[in-house]
């Protein structure tokens, strides 16, 4: 096979100037499985539910060409979805904050303070209830959170507080707390790849010169793992904006996030209606990630232990 | 060594915030076994008392093995296609002089960061509506691992790049001096030094097709996976059983790594013994 | 570099190895224990059936077809120790997946077609079915089994077409309100219960934007709620923005419904007829119920035979057996929902249920003809749109 012999062979001694087209054609021949992939079962469904997301859905839950812009203008002129989406930026922002807040320290104190065997153990630790069922683990924080459940029973009992605390039951808060607990891993992950491959001897130099820790920190450090901190933001930020079971599962009547009121759309089959504002949502997205794309490094988070 | 005078206190403030976020982690998960073993209908507090009759229950129930079964299946080939798939794409993407590359890296890095329930929307109305007029695409297991396929590629072809980025070509060029073709290189040289970048990108593609909702929901037939089943038994839902074969998921994973580690360690050890 | 590589290398392999093994292991452990037999079921659930009596063995009196279907169905339509015992005696067995609202088996068997052989689904969205030929209409009474229904449950005007019946009955339930006595003690005759400002963050409804505003329209007095003009959606969704304050939370699942009950979180929710026994019987408090004077909506459901179905010659000689008194009340004892057999009521009075069958209206079938029928509308889009508005931010 052609194929592999001009992927497998380097550009250096003996090749002579290979730039025939046939041969560029040969090798780019593997990648073709993977772009097929990616143009029919990605790119072709997005584009058209682009092309839906003009048309019209009838009483036949059938998405008919009747052209118009009604789907898109909805989003801006009805104000719930805007006011929706803003919500869900700031729930994201917050969740983003809360866990590279916390993810710093955590990873920080791993990389600096502990053997590689305990990191390894702590953070298979942290992974490893990511293996049980997305749901089940859901359910298990509405025992938690509610009324009745395990923290205000326990408050009450020690004495904290002698009414139930209203806060996490079925609200915003409660909502945070769980997208806290199910998106803080990947920002660990993200942290601690970035942490892992920095040089601590460096923090040491900064001080015999002369600077505080913090200085060191800020102006050392941090300008470093700024690659892993964007990407623990990415890898957090991006998927709430497409959560919708969290916030049905431990929300409340006012917690609904974006996706939450796209799929009352989608699962009534109103497609039409339904793809214009997952292509807003998906844009957005798309925008996101070419901004950042330079710093955004998946491969270092999934590599990482 | 941190020569900070805060030293102790950095060092003790940071124990405690590890621990209390490890502890929040795995308060649910402590729950979940717990109303694992709950004498109720439906899972939750108040506990009226204990047993194991959710395993029992859970090893009689065929409904809930086969969509586990279901599950493994479908994580299996997907995770196979995805990392053949997946390290072809890798190759010309960093070798081949392709014009473009870095925004073809961005288009495979779209899939993972678009919200599963977009690609799922997109994926059935392409299927239902889309295709509809030229090909009847029936929904069914194949446009489950087709769904699957759209995110969990990417991820191998960023991980086996990444490690391609890295690879010292020197190796292949003293192989090709020594008289391997380029054939034989690449199967006896390039892809054993790649293979840890392989495996570990086939790892995440079993995780997270195994736990897949959201986008199987979208696209599945008459069957039924795991996740699936937990979600859409309504009307009288979730039992405890779910939190039973939650459990036992658990115990098996941390088994399975418990074992993995075990073997590494003894393995290494093995290795360092004196000759 | 490379050692770590490699180091990692066999990890990941033996824990991608050990991992397939395991579960491999552990169904086929999970496999073995299946066989081993049904285990016995708390008090709560299945009474057990006796041992030699299978229902309907006299109705097959000749060995009928083997096999397999395919049953896209609600959880509360079978039971394991039934489905178990079927396909021992009769060797007929089901392969069931389940859905959740009567949309989602609409758009699955439209895709799917004749993979699925029997479908289960609401009133009015049976004969849509059938319009848009998805389902086969079939002779009602060429089923012995059918002559334990109630007659009312066999000439549905709606159901009946030129070509033969729609579907085998199954069972019904009205929209009832759930309230706790202990908090509530006025209005409980009215869709405004709901409305009522005292109960703050105290009401459940589920998470089904159509068939909220659907209540909210019937609150509002509308005829037809799943069909409402635009003045109508209007006056619906100024009820439902009085409603939003109320809710606790928007349930995705009846379970979800009856453990906020249960456990006192909620004192007020729209239920299934029945749902509040489940309460009871979870040790939570005592619920009165009641079908609002406006007018309720209400389901009723039949297993439909899907045109095409590629293994539906099993499916008369399943519905004989499967349809019989005995699963029918056993099925009911677990579900507690009423259901259209005549002929399992008589058995719930010898077994000494009748209180509990009077109770969730079990020998009243005419009760449907009361109950506004779910089914596909013009007015969802616009439902939809509303309920966006309320429930957005």
């Amino acid at each position: 096979m052609t194929v592999e012999s001009e992927a497998g062979v380097p550009a250096a001694p003996t090749a002579g100037s290979s730039t025939g087209r046939l041969q560029r054609f040969g090798r780019a021949l593997p990648a073709l499985p993977g772009l097929a992939v990616l143009v029919f079962l990605f790119l072709v469904p997005m584009a058209i539910m682009f092309v839906f997301s003009f048309w019209k859905t009838n009483n036949d839950f059938v998405a008919v060409p009747d052209w118009n812009l009604g789907n898109y203008a909805r989003f801006f002129v009805e104000g719930t979805y805007l006011r929706t989406f803003i919500k869900t930026l700031i729930m994201a922002a917050l969740v983003t904050t809360t866990a590279l807040a916390i993810g710093l320290p955590f990873a920080y104190f791993l990389v600096r303070y502990t053997g590689k065997l305990t990191q390894r153990v702590i953070l298979l630790a942290v992974i490893v209830p990511f293996w049980t069922s997305y749901l089940v683990r859901v359910y298990a924080w509405q025992a938690i959170l509610g009324e009745h459940g395990a923290l205000n029973q326990i408050l009450q009992a020690i004495g904290v507080i002698k009414v139930p605390l209203d806060i996490f039951n079925y609200d915003d808060p409660g909502v945070f707390v769980v997208l806290t607990y199910i998106y803080f891993p990947f920002a660990l992950l993200a942290l601690y790849a970035s942490l892992e491959k920095f040089d601590f001897t460096q923090l040491n130099a900064a001080q015999d010169l002369g600077a505080r820790p913090d200085q060191a920190f800020r102006h050392i450090l941090l300008p470093q793992i700024r690659a892993g901190i964007i990407t623990a933001c990415i890898f957090v930020f991006i998927p709430i904006l497409g959560e919708f079971l969290t916030p049905t599962l431990v929300g409340g009547a006012q917690s609904s996030l974006i996706a939450n009121l796209v799929l009352n759309f989608l699962r009534n089959d109103q497609f039409a209606e339904g793809a214009a504002l997952a292509i807003i949502i998906a844009a957005f997205v798309t925008a996101i990630m070419i901004v950042f794309r330079k710093s955004f490094r998946v491969e270092d988070v999934v590599t990482s232990g | 060594m941190p020569v900070s005078r805060f030293a102790r206190q950095t060092r003790w403030s940071l124990i405690v915030l590890t621990g209390a976020m490890l502890v929040f982690l795995y308060l649910p998960i402590a729950f979940l076994i717990l109303f694992s073993f709950e004498d109720a209908a439906t899972p939750g507090l108040p506990i009226t008392g204990l047993t194991i009759h959710w395993y029992q229950v859970l090893a009689s129930d065929s409904a809930i093995q086969n969509a586990l079964l279901t599950s493994i299946e479908v994580a299996v080939v997907v995770t196979i296609i995805a990392s053949i798939v997946g390290t072809m794409v890798a190759f010309p993407l960093v070798r081949g002089g392709v014009r473009g590359a870095g925004v073809l890296r961005l288009l495979f890095t779209l899939p993972i960061m678009i919200p599963g329930f977009l690609i799922g929307i997109g994926l059935l109305i392409f299927f239902r509506q889309g295709l509809h007029p030229l090909v009847d695409v029936q929904l069914g297991l194949y446009t489950v691992v087709a769904g699957h396929l759209v995110f969990t590629i990417p991820f191998v072809v960023l991980i086996v790049a990444s490690r391609l980025q890295g690879f010292d070509r020197r190796l292949e060029w003293a192989s090709a001096d020594l008289g391997a073709s380029p054939m034989r290189t690449l199967r006896h040289i390039v892809l054993p030094l790649i293979a840890p970048a392989i495996l570990a990108g086939a790892l995440l593609c079993v995780t997270l097709s195994i736990d897949e909702f959201v986008i199987t929901f979208f696209l599945i037939g008459p069957q039924q996976t795991l996740p699936l089943y937990i979600y859409t038994q309504i009307k009288f839902g979730v039992t405890p059983e779910v939190n039973a074969i939650a459990t036992v998921i658990l115990l098996v994973s941390l088994l399975t790594v418990a074992l993995g580690s075990l073997l590494l360690t003894g393995r290494r050890r093995l290795l360092r013994r004196p000759r | 570099m490379a050692d770590l590589n490699s180091r990692l290398a066999r990890r990941e392999f033996l824990k991608l190895a050990g991992a397939v093994g395991a579960t491999a292991g552990m169904s086929a452990f999970l496999a073995a224990c299946s066989t081993s037999g049904v285990t016995a079921a708390p008090a709560t659930v299945a009474p057990s059936l006796a041992a030699g009596a299978t229902p309907g063995a006299s109705a097959a009196a000749t060995p009928g077809p083997t096999g397999t279907f395919n049953w896209l169905t609600w959880g509360d339509h079978w039971y394991q120790a039934e489905m178990d015992q079927i396909a021992a005696t009769y060797g007929i067995k089901a392969n069931i997946t389940s859905f959740s609202d009567d949309i989602d088996a609409y758009t699955k068997v439209q895709q799917v077609g004749g993979q699925v052989d029997l479908v289960s689904e609401d009133a009015l969205w049976v004969p849509y079915f059938y319009q848009h030929q998805l389902i086969d209409a079939f002779d009602i009474n060429s089923l012995k089994v059918a002559s334990q229904l109630y007659s009312v449950a066999r000439e549905f005007s709606i159901w009946t077409t030129p070509a033969g019946y729609l579907g085998y009955p199954n069972g019904w339930a009205p929209i009832q309100i759930a309230y706790d006595p202990a908090h509530v003690t006025s209005g409980a005759d009215s869709w405004q219960l709901l409305l009522d400002p005292k109960y703050k963050k105290r009401v459940v409804v589920e998470d089904q934007p159509v068939e909220v505003m659907a209540y909210m329209g019937k609150a509002a007095g509308v005829k037809d709620p799943y069909n409402m003009t635009d003045a109508e959606i209007a006056q619906a969704k100024a009820l439902l923005v009085q409603l939003k304050p109320n809710i606790l939370r928007l349930a995705p699942q009846a379970t979800d419904t009856v453990a906020a009950l249960k456990n006192g979180e909620a004192w007020i929710a729209t239920i299934n007829l029945g749902e509040d026994t489940a309460v009871k019987d979870q040790g939570g408090p005592t619920l009165n119920v009641f079908t609002p004077k406006e007018g309720s909506i209400g389901w009723m459901d039949a297993e439909m035979l899907v045109h095409g179905g590629v293994n539906n010659n099993l499916l008369m000689p399943f519905l004989e057996v499967h349809e019989q008194a005995e699963y029918v009340a056993a099925n009911f004892m677990i579900n507690r929902r009423p259901l259209f057999s005549e002929a399992a009521y008589k058995l719930l009075i010898n077994q000494g249920q009748q209180e509990l069958a009077d109770h969730l209206l079990f020998n009243k079938p005419e009760t449907v003809n009361t109950m506004t029928l779910k089914g596909p509308g013009t007015s969802t889009q616009a439902a939809i749109a509303a309920f966006n508005d309320v429930f957005g931010s």
